[in-house]
């Protein structure tokens, strides 16, 4: 693979986090293409998750470095990396359970009013953002939902939620962990189509176990085994790879 | 003042045996806390049991005259007494801790805090607030001259029997079989109770150890200090603060933190006296900012709030300009209805409570150092009227600031940590306050600030006049009330709501989540100055009850008893509960008691507090309504298509 730092919106180099004595992730490297689908696979506890954790600065890394759009993001805070067009899902689903469905995707548009530390404004001055939440809700089908707190939703729909909510805040990388993870068919097949068209301006790096999902979305598939990088490259040859499989039939809770 | 080898030697002993009992009693804290989750706030009036306990063995003949049963000594007690102690606990956790396990840890400090009352309340109202005396065994008497110092030989025991008991217990814990059964319970309940352990019995098991112990530190404390029902009240502050500078979860910590902050006490008793009450609560305020998770603590990360609040923003219930309107009429009637000064005195506590709502309620903060504020704020109202001469509003407002600034500080501080710490860390940093007040000149010790006048309001309203004065504490009630549901109601409150709901998930959306809380807790101590302030130049005095924990837990339980997170709640529990300690004043000590009791009560039955129980059917009805209506609309939608084909 050739090119220069701007094709890639995120470099990670050398990370590695220990827990304890415990190397959940050693010296991986991950480059991200701009505007692709980047998918991370791998057997439980192979460390995909706490590799989100350390790109979006939720750990701080043991060791190791990390670039976003070439600059050092290494020492920063979460909620910082975030403001920089960097936004994360989490593995089990994260809405605002008491929070009204509409009021969960206001809460990411109003960032951009500036008014976020007014405690002495009304919350009738968030009212402009309605006609913008509407939209997002529409675009993952819950418009019909707005009322609802988001608690009451099944879970997929909260899936959607968390999804819309994300999007709200217009991200330049979005990173999701497992999306489609506990959906029955239909709403695998919707998450899926979201995550397609969400895709195609942006950059998405996400952890997928279903791997029909995988194929069909990625661009580049990186296989984590016992926190190191075991394989990385295109779906096709990915799967063909004897140590990708061994590591699967391996770790065999796939 | 000379400081002889004498002195030196004698204080550090002084605070080694002090740092024994600390060791002992947060070894205890420790486990229960590292085990089962709880912050076992009763542990202190579980080491008073244990004194009490040695001294009853005493006296059996003398208080059961007719059984003849004999005396028993202290080495009965030494035995006796923890198994019996620990016993108690093992049907505390049987019948109260064990149903909280579940829940927040908020509920289980609470359910503790709710026994400790009904414990030092009992005793209280049987033996009174003075000691007894109990002797020391004989074997014990006497003591060494080692030149230096003299020690006496029951201390030289204490020290030793701490250390071998201290040690021992880690040693259990940390190296043995039976020990990494219990933290893998904790950590993995499923997986011990598929190996065939009894899990809860593991559990009551642990629980009674811990209060064995403090009932064993007990009987140990009883020939060194007076046996009184008071006497575990302050000590477990202290033995809070040792666990967090400690780090909490960490035995050793525990136990080598308790030993070397009795010395270091002992020590600030001979270099700087002033400070010795207040020493390990300011170490633990370094501690907190140079390293967080304490001494020996490990990293924790955990995100929780408080699961109580029902409130739908769209309730009536929560529609602040309505209330604002009933409150306002129902406030202006009250005069002419009840005792005017019982009305006032409602409305400084309405306020209060709803200040302390807003970190509680809406951030989820456990907080539970609101009377430094309170009280802080109405010695320096007080001040100001009455030494300074200031006018009445400015004086309010001079306690408003120091409430404000000192809850910048301490939010600052506690901040740093959530859940139960936060809890432990406003307690001790509060108690700074408190011991400081104490100490100063221009509070006047036990007496406080009396006879504060209460001037002319704007230079001409004198409020004297009992209706004048009880109008403006209802102006500055609307007003309170009214800031804090802007608050809520703004996108700033929208912020701290999802803070609440989801802390990981705010900070992924971009929010600098500790600067929004830092900015809702110095709020909430600014309301709660103001409430202080009204409440020193309504009843003209400000005394140390004000600054007092008790008054950390009364507004506690106002708010809960109203429901937390509701607009209304803390005023209707403020209601609930100063009715209830006007009606109970008779008495007397059971007052403690019957509040101890309805805070159990409300933790284990009526979590959601009256107003969010009532929420909740509100809110049931409604969304039954809303689904019977969607649910006729899609029969409708099926019935049109049915009828196409
Ligand atoms: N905070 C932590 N403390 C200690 N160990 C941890 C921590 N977080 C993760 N681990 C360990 O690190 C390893 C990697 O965990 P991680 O959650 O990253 O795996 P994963 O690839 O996301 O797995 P899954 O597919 O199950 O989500 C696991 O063995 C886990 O137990
Ligand atoms: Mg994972």
């Amino acid at each position: 693979m050739s090119g220069t730092g701007a094709d890639y919106i995120i470099e990670a180099k050398g990370l590695s986090k220990q827990f304890m004595g415990f190397m959940a992730v050693q010296n991986v490297d991950l480059k991200v293409r701009r505007n692709s689908v980047h998918a991370l696979i791998g057997p439980n506890g192979a460390g995909k998750t706490t590799t989100f954790n350390l790109l979006t600065k939720f750990l701080q890394p043991s060791a190791g470095q990390i670039l976003y759009n070439g600059e050092d993001i290494t020492a920063l805070k979460p909620d910082v990396v975030a403001r920089k067009g960097m936004v994360r899902s989490f593995q089990i689903s994260a809405v605002f359970p008491r929070m009204s469905v509409s009021d969960n995707v206001r809460i990411a548009l109003q960032h951009k009013l500036g008014t976020s530390y007014h405690f002495w404004r009304r919350e009738a001055s968030l009212n402009v953002l309605s006609g913008r939440v509407d939209e997002l809700l529409e675009a993952v089908g819950l418009l019909d939902y707005r009322r609802h707190n988001a608690a009451e939703l099944p879970y997929g729909r909260k899936r959607a939620l968390e999804i819309a909510t994300t999007l709200a805040l217009d991200p330049e990388m979005l990173l999701l962990d497992e999306p489609t993870s506990g959906l029955g068919h239909e709403d695998v097949d919707r998450i899926a189509a979201l995550i397609g068209t969400v895709a195609k301006d942006r950059t998405v790096l996400m952890v997928e176990h279903n791997l029909s999902v995988v194929s069909r979305l990625s661009n580049t598939i990186t296989v984590l085994a016992r926190g190191q990088v075991l394989a990385e490259g295109a779906y096709e040859s990915v799967s063909q790879d004897p140590r990708v499989i061994e590591a699967y039939i391996g770790g065999a809770d796939v | 003042m000379q400081i002889t080898p004498q002195l030196l030697f004698g204080q550090l002993l002084v605070g080694l045996i002090n740092g024994s009992f600390y060791a002992m009693m947060s070894l205890g804290v420790a486990i229960i806390f590292g085990m089962l989750r709880i912050g076992n706030f009763v542990h202190g009036a579980q080491y008073m049991l244990g004194a009490f306990g040695a001294w009853f063995l005493l006296q059996l003949p003398v208080l059961f005259p007719g059984l003849g049963l004999p005396s028993l000594n202290y080495w009965w007690a030494l035995i006796l007494v923890p198994l019996g102690v620990g016993a108690l606990g093992a049907l505390m956790e049987r019948f109260l801790i064990r149903k909280v396990y579940n829940l927040e840890h908020a509920y289980g400090l609470l359910l503790t805090i709710g026994m400790t009352m009904v414990l030092e309340g009992l005793f209280n109202v049987r033996f009174g607030a003075a000691g007894q005396q109990y002797g020391v065994p004989d074997l014990l008497q006497g003591g060494f001259n080692l030149g230096f110092v003299f020690l006496p030989t029951y201390r030289l025991w204490v020290i030793v029997v701490a250390l071998l008991v201290c040690f021992g217990t880690w040693w259990l814990v940390e190296r043995t079989k039976l020990g990494s059964y219990l933290r893998a319970a904790t950590e993995n309940p499923d997986m011990v109770r598929s190996f065939g352990i009894n899990v809860p019995l593991l559990l009551m098991f642990t629980y009674a150890f811990g209060v064995g112990l403090a009932g064993l530190a007990g009987v140990m404390a009883a020939p060194i200090y007076q046996v009184s029902p008071q006497m575990g009240q302050n000590i477990i502050i202290i033995i809070f603060a040792v666990v967090v500078i400690g780090g909490m979860g960490s035995i050793f910590g525990a136990i080598v933190s308790g030993l070397a902050l009795g010395m270091i006490e002992g020590l600030t008793k001979v270099f700087y006296p002033q400070a010795a009450s207040t020493v390990i609560f300011l170490i633990m305020a370094l501690v907190l900012v140079l390293r967080p998770a304490g001494l020996f603590g490990k990293e924790t990360s955990a995100h929780s709030g408080t699961d109580v609040v029902t409130a739908r923003s769209d309730s009536i219930l929560e529609n602040g300009r309505l209330w604002l309107v009933i409150l306002g009429l129902a406030g202006a009637a009250a005069p002419f209805l009840v005792y005017p000064v019982f009305a006032m005195k409602v409305l400084c506590l309405a306020l209060f409570a709803s200040a302390y709502n807003l970190i509680f309620g809406y951030v989820g903060l456990l907080a539970f150092g609101h009377a430094a504020f309170y009280g802080s704020s109405a010695y320096v109202t007080a001040h100001a009227a009455s030494v300074w001469g200031l006018p009445t509003e400015l004086s309010i407002l001079a306690g408003v600031g120091m409430a404000t600034v000192l809850g910048a500080l301490f939010g600052w501080l506690a901040i740093r940590r959530q859940g139960l710490y936060f809890a432990m860390i406003t307690m001790a940093l509060a108690q700074i306050v408190y011991f400081f007040i104490l100490q100063s000149p221009w509070t006047h010790g036990e007496d406080g600030i009396q006879s504060v006048p209460r001037g002319k309001l704007l230079g001409f309203i004198d409020l004297n006049d009992p209706l004048a004065m009880y109008f403006f504490v209802l102006a500055v009630f609307l007003l309170g009330f009214a800031f804090i549901y802007r608050i809520v109601r703004s996108p700033f409150g929208q912020v701290l709501k999802s803070i609440r709901e989801n802390e990981p998930r705010a900070i992924s959306l971009g929010y600098s989540t500790d600067r929004f809380k830092l900015i809702a807790f110095t709020l909430s101590a600014m309301l709660a100055g103001l409430a202080g302030g009204t409440k020193a130049i309504v009843f003209q005095i400000a005394s140390l009850t004000d600054v007092f924990f008790s008054t950390s837990a009364d507004v506690l339980l106002m708010t809960l008893v109203g429901g937390v997170g509701t607009l209304l709640g803390p005023v209707v529990g403020a209601v609930i509960v100063a009715t209830m300690q006007k009606e109970l004043a008779g008495l007397g000590g059971w007052v403690v008691v019957v509040q101890g009791l309805i805070f159990i009560l409300c933790v284990l039955f009526l979590r959601k507090g009256v107003v969010g129980a009532l929420e909740d059917l509100l809110s049931r009805r409604a969304v039954r309504r809303r689904d019977a209506a969607a649910a006729d609309r899609i029969a409708a939608a099926d019935r049109i298509a049915a009828e196409k084909r």
